[in-house]
């Protein structure tokens, strides 16, 4: 048992009511009452970040719903996670917002998708179920059918106001010029400066969750690969190795050394793309036009490989479903093509000073704000915080490889650009290290059932970390829950825009690199 | 400037005469799946189809199978589950049409 497990017990004795560890999970099932208390000691004094909140419906089992709260442990590669029992007759629990403020979104929506009141949650507002679903329908409730059609009611929804002199807002969205999803914006400003942000999300919430619950586990790995677009293979591979670490399996090594490839690919198109944005914003359409070109040159190169530009349909539970060591050379040599086009535009991009003025300062995401709100991937580690899943809870080969973790301190939208650029490069060379190590041998193993249990995948997509929780009972999904690293960002926009002007917001939101569709499940 | 000006030149033109010189897609790409006279009915594939796009009917002493491409997501399960090669995925990507029934293809054997 490592220390901080043996910490808590001591600090809370008989306060544990149970302890009950799975692969490196340690679920300890704790008194409601004491929740804020151990959460608050867990990551205030043991230093450990919440990284999900989650509920269940138990009622079949002990007729209780289960909140489980994850923390991980990058020491020892290990997650602990608290577990509180709410009975159904009185489904409130005490809220821990206000000592961990990452939890805000978790905890309303809980309070959406199970009816699980929060109590003290200093912003008790709906978050997923908007003012016309109707009052006490919880669509994560087992007892929920997913063909119901609840009846529209009418409602409000009340947005923070700011008043004051020379105070005016702007709303923006949730239907966008461009093909993008929708997202409400509204900015409070005076003067040219945004002194408020309100962002309003889910509008194309698709029960996603609750699907995954309704389809067998074979079909639901297409599902997770569907669930963001550009984040597919992340979402596959760490469905799939939840699904592995509930089965007991160990993938061939060459199946892990090609989910490292196709990773890292996924990752040097997305942040490609995010630089090319960023040009686009503040109309270099130069450097834009480079940068998109580089981009079609790898969904090109990923289509030649895997017979998909998003590469999808590439994994499956057990390994992957087609073979890519053939094409070593020609990846290869794409590949260092593609790199050195790259650098040449980063040196140009760096030497514009038209384009430097813009993102240097701008949409300064400050440490403090980034740790409170538990900001994840490449955001996160331009404000500071050294923390990459590739290296804190390795997966797939990357134990066997070197590479470096890119950290900056400025939390502007320079620093997030050249976090991103740094990336590409680190990317490249793990995919080079993969390929000149793939050993032989089988793609998969062949799985027919999965059995019953439970276990945390997770995952460093290009935007962050990716995880997912499953429950499986006989042969089935019981709970799938899906946290997707956008999830945990989109919140810092509301602060990452502050004291900037209007015109520099489109930069700013290009360089957070936000998802709707990972978001809106 | 100049270095914008001369890394434009050489780049020069990267789109393609696409659709006046067609565009043929990749070996191995993962484009229209197409059923041929091999099929036995089994519902191999029917059972492995993650979207559900893949049915049989039976009508006046016909048995069809048939194929949406409307909710098709090309993964390529048919082709793996189908144990005689009747179901292929093709390098065919130009999908577009203007109502739902163009999308079906269908295979008919008399009972």
């Amino acid at each position: 048992m490592n220390s901080n497990i043996g910490s808590i017990k001591k600090e809370f004795n008989t306060n544990v009511l149970e302890v009950s560890t799975s692969h490196n999970e340690t679920y300890l099932t704790v008194k409601k009452e004491l929740i804020v208390k151990m959460c608050d000691y867990i990551y205030h004094h043991l230093d450990l970040p919440v990284v999900c909140i989650f509920a269940t419906d138990e009622r079949k089992i002990d007729g209780s719903f289960k909140i489980h709260y994850v923390f991980s442990e990058v020491k020892d590669d290990a997650f602990i996670i608290l577990r509180i029992s709410i009975d159904e007759k009185n489904p409130k629990y005490p809220s821990i917002t206000n000592k961990i403020a990452s939890a805000n979104w978790y905890e309303r929506e809980i309070q959406d998708m199970f009816g699980l009141i929060p109590q003290g949650h200093p912003d008790p507002r709906r978050l997923m179920n908007f003012e016309d679903w109707p009052a006490g329908v919880h669509p994560l409730r087992k007892d929920f059918d997913i063909k119901t059609k609840p009846p529209r009611v009418d409602g409000e929804y009340i947005y923070r106001r700011v008043e004051g002199e020379g105070v005016y807002e702007i709303p923006v969205g949730p239907v966008h010029a461009g093909v993008i999803e929708p997202g409400h914006f509204r900015f409070s400003v005076a003067g040219e400066p945004i002194i408020n942000l309100e962002i309003r999300h889910f509008y194309t919430h698709k029960g996603v969750e609750k699907l995954f619950e309704n389809i067998s586990i074979d079909k639901a790995v297409f599902l997770a690969e569907r669930i963001s677009g550009d984040n597919s293979v992340a979402h596959a591979v760490t469905f799939c190795q939840a699904m592995e670490k509930i089965a007991g399996l160990d993938i061939p090594p060459r199946a892990k050394h090609i989910r490292t490839i196709l990773l890292e690919l996924e990752r040097i198109y997305n942040h490609i793309a995010d630089i090319a944005g960023i040009a686009t914003d503040v109309a270099f359409s130069f450097g834009a036009a480079h940068a998109n070109k580089l981009k079609e040159d790898v969904l090109q190169l990923n289509e030649r490989v895997t017979g998909s530009r998003l590469l999808r349909g590439m994994n499956t539970i057990g390994g992957v479903r087609r073979d890519i060591g053939g094409r070593k050379d020609e990846i290869l040599l794409s590949l260092s093509i593609i790199q050195r086009d790259f650098r040449k535009l980063m040196e140009h991009l760096s030497s514009t000073p038209s384009l430097m003025d813009r993102i240097e300062t701008t949409g300064r995401i400050y440490n403090d704000i980034a740790k409170g709100l538990h900001v994840v991937g490449p955001v996160g580690r331009a404000s500071g915080i050294d923390r990459d899943m590739r290296r804190d809870h390795p997966y797939a080969a990357y134990k066997e490889f070197n590479f470096k973790v890119i950290v900056s301190k400025a939390g502007d939208v320079h620093a997030r650009t050249i976090v991103r650029a740094d990336e590409v490069c680190e990317s490249v060379g793990l995919i080079e290290q993969a390929l000149w190590s793939l050993p032989e041998g089988d793609l998969r193993v062949k799985v027919d059932k999965i059995p019953d249990g439970h276990a945390l995948g997770i995952c460093e997509a290009p935007r962050g970390e990716t995880i997912y929780w499953i429950r499986t009972s006989g042969n089935k999904i019981e709970r799938c829950k899906v946290r997707d690293p956008s999830f945990c960002n989109w919140l810092s926009i509301e602060y990452a825009v502050l004291d900037n002007i209007v015109p520099d917001f489109p930069i700013i939101n290009k360089s957070l690199s936000l998802s709707y569709s990972g978001n809106d499940m | 400037m100049l270095e914008i000006l001369r890394k434009t030149i050489k780049a020069g033109c990267q789109t393609t005469k696409y659709p006046a010189v067609p565009d043929i897609a990749p070996e191995g790409f993962r484009g229209k799946p197409e059923i041929s006279d091999k099929c036995t009915f089994c519902g191999d594939c029917i059972k492995v189809c993650p979207p559900g796009v893949i049915w049989f009917t039976e009508k006046s002493g016909e048995k069809m199978l048939s194929l949406s491409y409307c909710g098709c997501i090309f993964c390529g399960r048919c082709e793996e589950a189908c144990g005689y090669g009747a179901i292929k995925l093709t390098q065919e990507y130009e999908l577009a049409s203007k109502t739902k029934e163009d999308l079906v293809t269908s295979i008919r054997r008399k009972l």
